[in-house]
């Protein structure tokens, strides 16, 4: 039996805003399973429902056998939650913010206190353990944060984009510790806007975009879907669109598809025998006439199988924008 | 019953360590109704000549009108403490813990009543020491501080109810001053019945705080007045009926 079964799920704001649509995937126990989406996709509304913070307008959620909405009290219990934006009490300290979540999970003040030794050894923040979190660099804060969501030693642990905001090491150290739990037994559930990550990381991924689920499947099998590798055609710069299309008509035949895709000033073909096909595609482009840029063959990333599922690619300049924003919010 | 009492106390004491860590904090919860007790009771020093003023010294008759003041004061704090506690993500954290949602705010209201009996009693003892005297002595001394913690607390249900209304801080804090004082100076908390206008007398009677500071003020210059006490407590009880029945849908409404 799956440790999370979501079927059907449906949330509407009030305003009409249609933020999850009908979505439905299940998470086996011991996965590391990932929601990969844009801004404003669902990631985050889909978490919190799962987690019992807020209400779906229609639909199923149940995790370890519970239903999210008769039964939430059991379900918190069991499933530890660290939020898209860190919730921690800036005037404690960061034992003080561990003991507190381990004793509102009902553990014994000698057992809140060990546990949170614990935690900080792990997190590596044994030397910072009696320093106000309000003095905590962001990556520090990101580890408190995550040492809450475990204070109670939780099966499921939902992750909403846990390594936003953090710079390539400390994003790397987080992995490998994620792995670390992973092995031990947690099942986690996360949300990231990374690719790389989703890739790095997990064993299943959705990619959710506009509040329904585009594909699903191991990163591995949604990039064989495409078809092979990638031949990819960057057109000289200041070729209008018409000029991208005639060459997407010349070469779209090599593509295993038939046809190619068009983005961005650039056509791309998948094929599974781009040896011999680049050969073809360039004797067409050189007969033709056309500018080349740049041409390349590379294996499909995920950045092609979520291009194919949504018809865009990830906007990555609102990531940045909203990092800073994060940053803006902290520190008082 | 057991369980929510001993999840409030553990949230009772990560608000009562925020209290004493920051230092600011602490110092202008006791620092402004400091500042008010000793410039009203040098600016008013002398409306103790009027005639029909029944005081021995305006000191005797200001001490709980101060307290009440401060009670009012830090009810504000508790709605503006409530709001930065979502922006901060923290009131989240707590609602994914299994604990009951009443522990939430029984928390609170613990931690209020504790602020305000602490200031209570400084307040107290800095009128000691400028030479006011207790009628009731220690027992009343204690009346007074329950009062006071209670009355405190029924405002801080309204304080909560704007502040997850408005789920600004700021607007809060701007909220709290605009009502506080017109509602100190529409009571006798400065001028005794007698001596106000009587449009202004009528008018105090309709309000709250007059209650308080009459059941206060008999406390420390007269005596046991139990029909003052009595009254006091019954309309705290009321107010607090309406504002928790308030603060509570409203708490309800954020957190669905
Ligand atoms: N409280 C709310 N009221 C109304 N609309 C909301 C609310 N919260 C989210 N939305 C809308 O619902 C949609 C999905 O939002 P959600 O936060 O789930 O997206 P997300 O995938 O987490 O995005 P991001 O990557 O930016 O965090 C968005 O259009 C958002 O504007
Ligand atoms: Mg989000």
């Amino acid at each position: 039996m799956p440790l999370i079964e979501v079927s059907e799920l449906v949330k509407i704001y009030p305003g009409d805003v249609q933020a999850v649509n009908d979505i439905t995937f299940s998470v086996e126990e011991g996965e590391i399973f990932g929601f990969l989406g844009p801004n404003g996709a669902g990631k985050t509304t889909t978490i919190r429902i799962l987690v019992t913070l807020l209400a779906p307008t229609s639909g199923r959620a149940v995790v370890d056998g519970i239903d999210v909405m008769t039964n939430p009290e059991e379900v918190r219990k069991r499933v530890g939650y660290a939020a898209q934006f860190i919730g921690v009490d800036d005037d404690l300290t960061a034992n003080e913010n561990l003991v507190l979540q381990a004793r509102l999970h009902g553990l014994s003040k000698t057992e809140a206190g060990k546990r949170s030794n614990d935690l900080l050894e792990i997190l590596q923040l044994t030397d910072a353990a009696h320093r106000r979190a309000g003095t905590f660099s962001g990556g520090m804060r990101r580890r408190l944060d995550l040492g809450q969501a475990l204070a109670h030693d939780p099966r499921v642990l939902f992750l909403d984009e846990p390594t936003t905001g953090l710079d390539p090491q400390n994003r790397r150290a987080l992995w490998t510790y994620l792995r670390e739990l992973n092995e031990r037994g947690v099942t986690i559930f996360l949300t990231t806007q990374y690719l790389e990550e989703a890739d790095a990381l997990t064993r299943r991924l959705a990619i959710i975009d506009q509040g329904v689920i585009a594909v699903e499947g191991t990163p591995q099998a949604l990039k064989d879907d495409l078809g092979g590798d990638a031949i990819t055609v960057t057109l000289a710069a200041g070729m209008d669109g018409s000029e991208v299309d005639r060459v997407a008509g010349l070469i779209g035949q090599y593509s295993d598809a038939g046809t190619a895709r068009t983005y961005d000033g650039a056509v791309r073909v998948f094929t599974r025998d781009a040896a011999s096909r680049l050969a073809d595609v360039v004797r067409a482009l050189d007969s033709a006439g056309v500018h080349v840029a740049r041409l390349e063959v590379s294996e499909p990333t995920l950045d092609d199988v979520f291009l194919r599922h949504t018809g865009a690619k990830m906007r990555v300049e609102e990531v940045k924008q909203r990092s800073r924003m994060m940053s803006a919010r902290k520190p008082r | 019953m057991m369980r929510t009492f001993r999840e409030s106390v553990v949230l009772w004491g990560r608000l009562m360590r925020k209290i004493v860590r920051v230092k600011l904090l602490l110092f202008f919860a006791l620092f402004q109704p400091l500042l008010f007790l000793l410039l009203f009771s040098q600016v008013f020093n002398r409306l103790d000549q009027l005639p029909g003023f029944a005081y021995d010294s305006y000191l005797q008759f200001l001490v709980p009108s101060i307290i009440a003041l401060t009670a009012l004061n830090s009810a504000f704090q508790s709605g503006i403490g409530m709001v930065t506690d979502i922006e901060d993500g923290l009131l989240d954290k707590f609602l994914i813990a299994p604990i009951r949602r009443s522990s939430i705010l029984f928390g609170k209201v613990m931690a209020d009543a504790t602020r305000m009996a602490m200031q209570a009693l400084v307040i107290v003892g800095v009128s000691l020491l400028m030479g006011a005297r207790f009628e009731t002595g220690v027992l009343g001394v204690g009346m007074m501080i329950v009062l006071a913690a209670c009355f405190g607390i029924a405002w801080a249900g309204l304080s909560n109810v704007i502040a997850l209304r408005t789920g600004n801080g700021e607007l809060t804090m701007m909220i709290g001053i605009l009502i506080t004082f017109p509602v100190l100076f529409l009571s006798t908390s400065f001028m005794p019945s007698a001596l106000l206008p009587s449009w202004l007398d009528t008018v105090a009677t309709f309000n709250p705080i007059t209650y308080i500071v009459e059941a206060v003020r008999a406390l420390v210059n007269t005596g046991w007045d139990w029909d003052a006490i009595g009254k006091a407590f019954g309309v705290t009880a009321g107010l607090a009926v309406v504002t928790f029945t308030a603060a509570t849908a409203a708490f309800r409404k954020v957190i669905s």
